[in-house]
């Protein structure tokens, strides 16, 4: 299993360096590179909640994401990260607030109009066990036909892309049932990457995910920030990952923004301590901003809190040396 | 000239798929069908209270003088005056076939009308009857039968109606800020229970054993006395709701993703949800309203056509347009003939009892053999 394993690892590297390659060839027909420029999305004084409960989550926040950027949120278990991708997705009903994607509001877009412009994957998929890859993938140009619509030669060459893109060529013919849930992934990336969207919001895509198939996601996140004009906005549970991979980085504690920025100015050893609530060690290095986690903080450590956060980060590495101890 | 290779290589590849759809099992499971339908029409025309030999009969079912005559399929389909033709003939076509068409017609109704609602709920326990579609219409039908006497002739418009208004109770239950599978199960139970006790109610007001026994043979489904008559009230309503769940496939093959899914592909999932039930219950009111009541139709088959074909909707409801009518009738020979070979009596018992004989073993092989039954 484990030879398998790396095996596969080999042979994937390959197919993202063929993959990118081919991007580089002219995935791009010229034309669209041309008068398409990035979707401009921005959600205005935003309150999202769940029905069930009266209180929202989500309580008049405000969010700008860059066009043609990475932006990724994050946040602890329950801080509204989740939430708002929902929100921004119309997967949520505002309670108010509105969201705008070039210039217009995304509730005055029907559905379909919305699927085209604004593509989303969830946190948890389902789907038959016998249905195969390629009709899987194919799902995703729903929003791009009418009612009685067959699949057009554009829908076939859209999912043709897709597939090379999220690396799933040798899987085409497979049922989905029998992939493992890493592949099973990245053949609902490439869904929804089907769905030929300027914005992609993905909802924790890494999380349970084996190191190999994480950093496929990656990759693929990455080829789609370099390669084309996608804005792309993707809650992340880690942060390394985060800082590595994303242009912003929005940090978000109950419900509220907290910090928004690029990765060097968001990834603090002062806000992984107010936000995470860990004691930290965090080195800048090529890849982004790294964190070694050092311990986690309680409730008593918040005397120490206040009067280290005068001192913010040099104050830090004393934490450290103090919990090495 | 720069046009042509394009459009050929475009029906190529269109021809492929098509091909696709119609894979080897498909084709396997149609044709076994169609077998095991033309095998218990030619056994049904065969026996019967006029005696006449085998041979006779299938002479009569093949007679050109009928089956090329437009008149006949006038006075058949459109109900004008039946031409002249010799007794065998006349008895195979004008009372034993119809009931073998009347069979075709509701299984294809049921199996249909429950791999829809399996699709809507995304539970492959559902069917017309969890949905509570049975037991609005089986209510219905006990009202008129103990209560509104004189109506008894609308009963099948009757039944179809308590059906549809017993689904739209089940939906509006089921309403909170939208529908879900689980709701939706849960309401049709409620409901199911309720009116399923107003039915045992209705018994004691009943005021002779013949209303009594009507009444069960509506509840429990059955072909008996079945004509042209309602095959000429089913095909219509067939034809439509076959077409509409043909034509929907899709929809329900992306429902299948999860509403959430759906939702952010850009389907308005309540709409189709609402649609596509609306399909469901058109169906299964055809078939109550010629048949009754027919249990488990609507749940084993869509169950066995996917344990063939996959549960690419697609090739499921061509799969169940065909199997539906092959188990229907098939069971409907074991009602009408079952009796004579254990029994030795003419008794006939309603077509409902043969397929729960069927369906309740059927179900109890695939719980012992499967892991997880519930979601596709």
């Amino acid at each position: 299993m484990r030879d398998e394993q790396t095996l596969e690892t080999d042979s994937g590297l390959e197919t993202v360096l063929e993959r990118e390659s081919t991007l580089t060839n002219g995935q791009h027909d010229p034309d669209a590179e041309s008068n398409c420029s990035a979707s401009e999305f921005a959600g205005q004084d935003l309150v999202i909640g769940y029905p069930s409960s009266d209180e929202p989550v989500i309580n008049r926040e405000s969010i700008h994401v860059m066009p043609g950027e990475v932006t990724a949120l994050v946040g602890p278990n329950g801080s509204g990260k989740s939430t708002l991708l929902k929100g921004l997705a119309d997967q949520l009903a505002l309670e108010d607030g509105t969201i705008m994607l070039d210039g217009k509001d995304i509730h005055s877009l029907k559905t379909k109009e919305l699927a085209r412009e604004l593509g989303l994957l969830s946190q948890e998929n389902v789907s038959p066990n016998s249905i195969s890859v390629e009709e899987l993938v194919g799902h995703g140009r729903y929003p791009h036909r009418g009612f009685f619509d067959s699949l057009t030669d554009e829908d076939r060459r859209a999912i043709d892309r897709a597939i090379s893109l999220a690396g799933v060529d040798h899987l085409r013919e497979r049922e989905v049932g029998s992939l493992s849930g890493g592949q099973k992934q990245l053949v609902w990336i490439a869904m929804v990457l089907a769905q030929e969207t300027n914005v992609l919001l993905l909802d924790e895509p890494t999380t349970f995910l084996d190191l190999h198939h994480q950093l496929e996601v990656m990759e693929i996140v990455e080829t789609l920030r370099d390669q084309s004009d996608i804005t792309v906005v993707v809650v992340l549970h880690d942060i390394d990952q985060a800082a590595r991979y994303a242009d912003h980085m929005v940090a978000l504690k109950d419900g509220s923004i907290y910090a928004n920025g690029s990765p060097e100015e968001v990834v603090t050893e002062g806000l992984l301590a107010d936000v995470f609530e860990i004691d930290a060690d965090v080195q800048p290095t090529e890849r982004g901003p790294q964190i070694t986690p050092i311990r986690p903080r309680h409730d008593d450590d918040d005397d120490q809190d206040s009067t280290e956060t005068g001192t913010d980060t040099e104050s830090s590495p004393d934490n450290a040396t103090k919990t090495d101890r | 000239m720069a046009g042509e290779p394009v459009t050929e290589t475009t029906t190529t590849t269109r021809r492929e798929r098509w091909l696709d759809w119609f894979d080897g099992s498909l084709i396997t499971l149609c044709l076994g069908s169609i077998a095991v339908i033309v095998a218990g029409g030619l056994i049904q025309v065969s026996f019967g209270a006029f005696s006449m030999s085998i041979v006779q009969a299938w002479q009569a079912v093949f007679n050109p003088e009928v089956i090329f005559n437009v008149r006949a399929w006038e006075a058949f389909l459109l109900g004008a005056d039946v031409p002249e033709m010799n007794t065998q003939s006349l008895i195979v076509w004008n009372i034993r076939l119809p009931r073998v068409f009347v069979g075709i017609l509701v299984g294809m109704n049921l199996a249909v009308s429950g791999a829809i609602f399996q699709a809507v709920t995304r539970n492959e326990l559902a069917s017309p009857f969890i949905l509570g579609v049975s037991s609005g219409a089986g209510l219905m039908i006990l009202l008129t039968l103990v209560v509104f006497g004189g109506l008894a002739a609308f009963l099948p418009l009757i039944a179809s109606v308590g059906g549809a208004l017993a689904f739209l109770i089940v939906y509006a239950i089921a309403w909170k800020n939208g529908t879900s599978p689980v709701r939706l199960v849960l309401a049709g139970v409620i409901v199911g229970t309720v009116f399923g006790s107003l039915q045992t109610a209705l018994f004691f007001f009943a005021d002779d054993i013949g209303v009594v026994q009507s009444a069960i043979a509506w509840t429990t489904g059955s072909l008996t006395g079945t004509d042209w008559d309602q095959v000429r009230m089913a095909l219509p309503w067939t034809a439509v709701a076959m077409l509409l769940a043909l034509i929907s496939s899709r929809q329900m093959n992306v429902l299948l993703l999860g509403e959430n899914t759906a939702k952010s592909l850009g389907m308005s999932v309540e709409k189709v949800r609402f649609a596509l039930s609306g399909v469901a219950v058109l169906a299964a009111a055809a078939s109550i309203a010629v048949a009754g009541i027919v249990g488990f139709v609507g749940l084993i088959v869509p169950h066995m056509v996917r344990n063939i074909v996959g549960s690419n909707y697609k090739k499921l409801v061509i799969g169940c347009i065909f199997a539906g009518p092959a188990l229907m009738v098939a069971a409907d020979v074991g009602a009408r003939l079952g009796m004579a070979v254990i029994a030795g009596s003419d008794t006939q018992i309603p077509v409902g009892i043969v397929t729960g004989l069927i369906g309740g073993p059927y179900f109890l092989y695939l719980m012992r053999r499967q892991d997880k039954m519930g979601e596709i």
